[in-house]
């Protein structure tokens, strides 16, 4: 049995051959033995024995859960993270600063299955408010998709936002002493234009490469969030797989993440130009 | 025909019981003592006397309501969902929801079971009394989910596409019994005879079904209860696909399944209760909800809150766990808390361990309660000193070497005469590998023995201390029968005439003539008259040869909602079984 399995995922075949046939799978498809299913359509990831499907079937079912659990979790912590940190610098040594600084230091310090554990134990078991975290589909019912998702959600704004409260007070208060701030001020440009436009702008270009990268991160799969409250990713995905040693699963989930960790670069990339005029071409 | 032989082909004769009679489900709520693990549960069990044991209805479950969902939370999916590829403990469990078998097991969970025809009329028909022909006449009434008649075809169908080398994970005793070869895929081809049926297996009408063997199976009515018995229909047959949407003959029908995620159960409005003696439909749906760590499921249960509230944590309750539930008197009522028959033993490996009274005093020396505590206490494991775990058929209890739970430190030494045998301990390099390896060898150590404890891999350990020139004086071995046959057990375990050089069940390499004769002579007896017999050869194998020290059973430690109820722990495999569940109203 081990031979034919060996025979059908072609691992005696020459390497390049094998990639090549991979490759080729995921965009034109390619026939697999009849242990995995016969052909295999495009674009084609390879057949799972332990989930007994194609990849691509796992990939589009956990897919949307990261995404679900990423990129609202994102907006979120981007969000307050860059408001507190913003609320910080420009009041500088109030009690609201420290307030920010030590919700940050808290943030900084604590680890997420940490958090999403204590969320989960007061928030769910001890108190029954919010649902077990469970992912629905966002076009079937998205207030149950909401309410599923909320722990997983705070938990990593959390966390991530602490980093990013901490950055963006240090960049903003960097920005606040650039010579370009002072003479709008005195320019008798509006407090609220001074800062929101000309000062965040200016701050937030740093921030934008560590939020590329941690989002590109974060989807190519959250696989301590996703365990922590047992929802099924594809970071989770990606982890019982190398478990179950389920060779063509770790394939299709180290290259989804890489996708994900390579365009988030692009755009980050894309976003300097907009972001800030001086690193755009021919300007 | 002699006595025997006529006794035997009516599939009848009791095996054992303590009541002496044919017990039957009784329909009650597990019956399992929750104040420890029923560690004294002694289970008994026949073949069904009385054909009418077979028929159903099954008796009604005490204040058992209909409607409502049980939901059943486990962290990782269901292997295989296609019934001639289910041998995992959960695929087991799972599968009576919607397959039927040709023969199945009443249990009322406190350790009587019967085996009872299921799809067909009686455990099976011994012809020449020699276990080589085995017939089974199939009732009447029975139906898929889409309203096809089940025959005898059908049924032979299932365990003819069993042959198909891309539909692995399940039982093999069928094939290899009918293909008379443990390679039995080559010796014949299901691709190339869809429309045959595998040599040995014929349907000689829509309502027989027989089986004909080059060698005796006296074992045939336990290994056709498990799924590899269960019927497809050949034209609904997708190949590896059918394992995401098998066709239900049993009364619940799989109406969603998203791997990893959940599996969604509903009615079969085509099963027929009154051709069923053990299953029940009380509830709506059975949902099983992929995904919760051990930690986060039996929280969910514990916490109590809506849909939980008829909820099973599948994975048992973790030690971090335990002692709040067993403080919590509500909590301690909602748990399930049995033996297994899952047994584990320290093997000696006679090849290296050649004196005897070494091993005796090896017996003699154990500290089992020392070892339960290290492990976890009672709800984690359970001492035994015979090599049958108590849940097999026929089980006596006795005690070769009687020490006491903490073992007898001085009649070890005596027996050791002043000698400090130094031995090789191979443990499995994880957490719990090393906490048994640390305690077993502050136990022995404190009979003179000198421990040396030698890692070996977790994931090759197995087939490590399985070959023949493994370089370990001890290691630490679990077996879980198939069905609780000492036939399943002893012989698998000490026969030496299996040995070969890797791949050895019998890790102790233990080889007496006069034990394998025993083997021999009970194989050649009907089931129903070898139960006694293997309580005496296990005793037989611990006294005169001592290969292994018996160790302890796992307990099954599960809590579920409030709200649900009929759960009770298998006898035959040692997890939570659903077919008497229902919901409270």
């Amino acid at each position: 049995m081990l031979e034919r399995v060996r025979q059908e995922l072609g691992l005696s075949d020459p390497k390049i051959e094998q990639y090549l046939g991979y490759v080729k799978g995921i965009f034109v498809g390619r026939d697999l033995g009849s242990a995995q299913g016969g052909h295999c359509d495009a674009p084609c990831l390879g057949y799972s024995y332990v989930n007994n499907e194609p990849v691509t079937d796992t990939v589009a079912r956990v897919l949307p859960v990261t995404l679900s659990i990423v990129i609202p979790a994102a907006i979120l912590w981007l969000a307050l993270g860059i408001g507190l940190g913003m609320v910080s610098a420009l009041r500088r040594g109030t009690w609201l600063d420290r307030l920010a600084i030590g919700f940050s230091l808290t943030g900084a310090s604590l680890q997420l299955y940490f958090v999403g554990g204590v969320l989960l134990l007061v928030f769910t078991y001890q108190w029954g408010i919010a649902p077990v975290p469970h992912y629905t589909p966002f076009l079937d019912n998205p207030i149950e998709w909401a309410g599923g998702l909320v722990l997983p959600w705070v938990a990593l704004a959390f966390l991530f936002s602490a980093i990013y409260a901490r950055l963006s007070r240090a960049q903003m208060l960097e920005t606040l002493s650039e010579d370009f701030i002072r003479t709008a001020r005195a320019k008798g440009v509006p407090r609220s234009q001074v800062y929101g436009r000309h000062a965040l702008r200016a701050a937030i270009t740093p921030l934008v490469t560590i939020a590329g990268l941690d989002i590109g991160a974060a989807l190519g799969g959250t696989v301590i969030t996703e365990t922590t409250f047992g929802l099924q990713g594809l970071g989770r995905t990606a982890v019982d797989a190398v478990r179950s040693g389920d060779l063509p699963t770790i394939m299709a989930t180290v290259l989804v993440s890489a996708f994900f960790i390579v365009t988030a670069n692009l755009a980050v990339d894309m976003l300097y130009a907009a972001i800030d005029p001086r690193v755009r071409l021919g300007s | 025909m002699r006595p025997r032989m006529t006794l035997a082909a009516l599939g009848v004769l009791a095996l054992v019981t303590a009541s002496g009679g044919c017990s039957q489900n009784s329909g009650t709520d597990g019956g399992t003592d929750n104040s420890a693990a029923a560690t004294g549960r002694t289970q008994t069990g026949v073949i069904a006397t009385d054909p009418k044991d077979s028929l159903g209805p099954a008796p009604e479950v005490a204040g058992a309501t209909g409607g409502g969902t049980i939901t059943i939370i486990r962290e990782t999916k269901i292997s295989h969902l296609d019934p001639q590829r289910v041998y995992t403990f959960a695929g087991l469990m799972n599968a009576p929801l919607y397959s039927r078998f040709l023969t199945t097991w009443t249990d009322d969970g406190n350790g009587n079971l019967t085996l009872v025809g299921d799809l067909a009329t009686t455990a099976g028909k011994n012809v020449n009394g020699d276990c080589t022909v085995w017939e089974y006449t199939i009732k009447d009434g029975l139906k898929f989910e889409d309203g096809q008649p089940i025959t005898s075809k059908e049924i032979a169908y299932g365990i003819a596409r069993s042959f198909d080398p891309d539909l692995t994970g399940g039982p093999t005793y069928l094939q290899e019994w009918l293909a008379g070869t443990p390679q039995y895929d080559t010796a014949w081809d299901f691709k190339s005879n869809r429309t045959a049926l595998p040599p040995g297996l014929t349907t000689p009408d829509a309502k027989t079904l027989r089986f004909q063997f080059a060698e005796p199976h006296c074992d045939l009515p336990f290994a056709a209860s498990l799924p590899t018995s269960a019927p497809v229909p050949a034209d609904k047959d997708t190949g590896v696909d059918y394992d995401n949407r098998p066709v239900s003959s049993g009364p619940y029908k799989i109406t969603e399944n998203t791997p990893g995620v959940q599996l969604v159960l509903e009615r079969n409005t085509n099963w027929d209760a009154t051709t069923d003696p053990v299953r029940h439909q009380y509830p709506d749906k059975f949902v099983w909800t992929f995904g919760p760590d051990p930690d986060a499921a039996a929280n969910r249960v514990i916490a109590d809150n809506g849909a939980d509230q008829s909820a099973i944590a599948w994975n048992g309750v973790p030690s971090s766990l335990v002692t709040k539930v067993a403080a919590d008197p509500t909590l301690k009522e909602r748990t399930l808390l049995t033996p297994t028959p899952s047994a584990t033993r320290l093997t000696i490996n006679t090849q290296r361990v050649t004196d005897l009274s070494v091993r005796q005093a090896l017996n003699y020396a154990i500290d089992r309660d020392g070892l339960v505590k290290a492990l976890g206490g009672e709800t984690v494991a359970s001492p035994t000193t015979t090599l049958m775990p108590p849940g097999t058929l026929g089980y006596r209890q006795y005690d070769a070497y009687p020490a006491g739970p903490n073992g007898n430190i001085d009649k070890a030494k005596e027996l050791l005469a002043g000698r400090t045998p130094e031995l090789v301990l191979g443990a499995a390099d994880d957490s719990s590998g090393q906490e048994v390896a640390t305690q077993l060898k502050a136990n022995l150590e404190k009979a003179g023995f000198t421990i040396t404890v030698k890692s070996i891999p977790a994931d090759s350990k197995l087939d490590e201390t399985k070959k023949k020139d493994n370089p370990w004086d001890l290691y630490v071995d679990s077996w879980a029968a198939d069905w609780p046959s000492g036939a399943a057990i002893l012989p698998v375990l000490f026969d030496g005439r299996t040995i070969r050089a890797d791949g050895n069940s019998n890790s102790s390499f233990v080889n007496s003539d006069a034990v394998n004769a025993e083997f021999d002579r009970i194989l050649a007896l009907d089931p129903d008259q070898q139960t006694s017999e293997w309580a005496a050869v296990d005793e037989q194998i611990m006294t005169e040869l001592a290969p292994a020290v018996p160790l302890y059973v796992d307990v099954a430690d599960n809590i579920h909602g409030s709200k649900a109820g009929g759960l009770f722990i298998s006898g035959i495999f040692g997890s939570p079984a659903f077919v008497n569940a229902y919901v409270k109203q």
